[in-house]
């Protein structure tokens, strides 16, 4: 059943109380005309008088004067109480009409002003404080619509507040973290370069003796500075994914060539399974999970990768039994920065996450301190 | 024009309100019987007024006083009117002798003591209408209303109309004078 509106309940109310209240008194007035109307029609005086025969003239003509009088006024009463009868209705119809349309224009006169209220609060919702409203309308209406410009431009005022405050924030992590991640292989960097000018000055002999090392130190270094770097820009460049149909049992069969040599990787994969995803950020999410997964084993266990059809969905579960995670961390695994490891950005799972909701992809954890976690990506199968 | 519709819209209002919120009956009058016969170089016309006095209407012939009715006829041959007259039957009370008058057109009178044959005779309209052949086809309309009536004893004026909710009953036909009856 629709529900009643606002305007809709006011105008019953309007029409049950008003005019069902004038049609009571119209119905009252009416009846008492009638009795009226009924008592005349028996009044009666010509006959009774006519029936008096003895009159002398002088009586005669008294009487023919207060019969007509009598019959006129009986005649002119009879008139009056039809046209005030006749005419106490028309006047409750032109009421009636006048009322409701009066009252109609009112009514959209509060009510519309209402409506586009709601319309603001709507973008208000949305986000959009910058939605100001024309202070016109009844007293009342101009009043709260005012009010309403008022709270909408604190409310901008805030947000704005808000935004820098964030950006604010957001620099000072990122320069925090930029900070400590580069400052780690500049230090060996450094060493390795005092090292040699040390030995240059001491012993210039036998500088080649520590050469080799100071470089491979140095590269390392470097190394990590540029992986560090691809980090940020990989998690700064999400594009719009460019789905493909993508067989997943063989690409996963494809990332973990390179890690078959040194890790124990067991896999069991659905060949079947058919599914629409971005080809790189497939490649991007697999690799990620599993560095994560190899980096919480603290020695050689197995990994295991299981890929299986679940109604209208693929599954993707890889499970390590590693040192797992601590519940209070498991909320803040995606949030960017977050880490517990002694290297890394904290940037992995977090664009794990942004190219899983890039690709309509549900990813869950399940995890338990000392035993081991597993991430299961939910994607949707596509139909063959 | 506007006087038509106006009266158009007046007669709607009156029947809407009357049915919606009144017991008042009041009468609701119309004219019917249109018929006519040719003698000479006349048309004889006549009508029925039909349920035009039934309420309210003897207590009003009993006042003493004159109570006119008006039957309005026109005649129109291609957009042209060719005769407009208004015939008046009126009626009048003696109450010391408990009869009444009836003037039909002014040019018959007759007397009675039934009310019910003073409703007869003021419901039924007939005229000699003089003619031309060359008129051809003719549209005949005939309408009736009650006047204000001055009811000197009191020194009052009243609209009859408002018994019949100001509603003027009227009859249109045509007529085609080239042919025999």
């Amino acid at each position: 059943m629709p529900k009643t509106g606002l305007r809709t309940r006011i105008f019953l109310l309007f029409l049950v109380v008003s005019i069902g209240g004038l049609m009571v008194l119209n119905n009252v007035f009416q009846s008492k005309h009638a009795n009226i109307h009924e008592a005349l029609e028996v009044m009666e005086l010509s006959g009774h008088l006519r029936e008096i025969r003895q009159y002398s003239h002088e009586d005669s003509l008294k009487a023919q004067a207060l019969m007509h009088n009598f019959n006129e006024a009986k005649a002119v009463v009879n008139i009056a109480l039809s046209d005030s009868r006749m005419m106490s209705s028309v006047v409750l119809l032109i009421i009636i009409v006048a009322s409701t349309v009066i009252f109609l224009i009112v009514l959209s006169r509060i009510s519309k002003p209402l409506r586009e209220l709601k319309n603001a609060t709507d973008q208000i919702r949305q986000g959009n404080f910058s939605v100001h409203m024309p202070e016109t309308g009844i007293p009342e209406m101009r009043e709260l619509k005012g009010s309403f410009n008022v709270m909408s431009r604190e409310l901008e005022a805030v947000q704005n507040r808000l935004l820098v405050a964030e950006k604010e924030m957001i620099w000072k992590d990122l320069s925090r973290i930029l900070a400590h991640e580069i400052k780690n292989p500049l230090t060996p960097i450094q060493l390795a370069i005092q090292r040699l000018e040390e030995r240059l000055e001491t012993d210039p002999e036998r500088v080649k003796d520590i050469l080799r090392e100071s470089i491979s130190i140095i590269t390392q270094e470097i190394e990590n500075l540029r992986l560090l770097a691809q980090d940020f820009s990989n998690y700064a460049k999400v594009n719009q994914p460019a789905l493909e149909p993508l067989n997943p049992a063989s690409s996963i069969r494809e990332i973990v060539k390179s890690y078959v040599q040194d890790f124990e990787i067991i896999l069991e994969l659905d060949e079947d399974l058919q599914i629409n995803f971005d080809k790189t950020h497939f490649y991007q999410i697999i690799t990620n999970i599993l560095q994560n997964a190899i980096d919480a084993c603290e020695e050689p266990k197995p990994i295991n990768i299981r890929l299986y059809r679940e109604r209208s969905f693929a599954v993707l579960s890889i499970k390590d039994e590693g040192k797992g995670i601590e519940s209070a961390d498991l909320q803040r695994i995606f949030e960017p920065y977050f880490s517990k490891k002694n290297k890394g950005t904290g940037l992995g799972l977090a664009l794990v996450k942004k190219l899983c909701d890039a690709n309509s992809t549900i990813i869950r954890v399940k995890s338990k301190p000392g035993e081991g976690s597993e991430f299961i990506l939910i994607i949707e199968a596509l139909n063959q | 024009m506007f006087e038509a519709l106006g009266a158009k819209l007046l007669t709607g209002v009156v029947s809407l309100s009357m049915l919606l919120f009144s017991s008042f009956q009041g009468n609701d009058p119309s004219l019917g019987n249109l018929s006519y016969s040719k003698t000479g170089s006349y048309v004889h016309l006549r009508a029925q007024l039909q349920t035009a006095f039934e309420n309210d209407f003897p207590s009003i012939f009993a006042s003493g006083s004159e109570i006119p009715v008006h039957y309005n006829l026109e005649v129109k041959s291609g957009g042209n009117v060719m005769i407009k007259r208004r015939v008046v039957h009126k009626v009048s009370y003696d109450p010391t002798t408990g009869v009444y008058q009836i003037f039909k057109n002014g040019s018959r009178t007759a007397f009675t003591e039934s009310a019910e044959q003073v409703k007869r005779e003021l419901s039924a309209f007939e005229y000699a209408l003089p003619y031309q052949h060359s008129w051809g086809v003719v549209t005949v309309k005939l309408e009736a209303d009650l006047p204000k009536v001055h009811f000197a004893q009191l020194k009052k004026e009243v609209d009859l109309m408002v018994l019949w909710k100001y509603k003027k009953p009227s009859i249109k036909a045509q007529i085609d004078l080239r042919r025999d009856s």
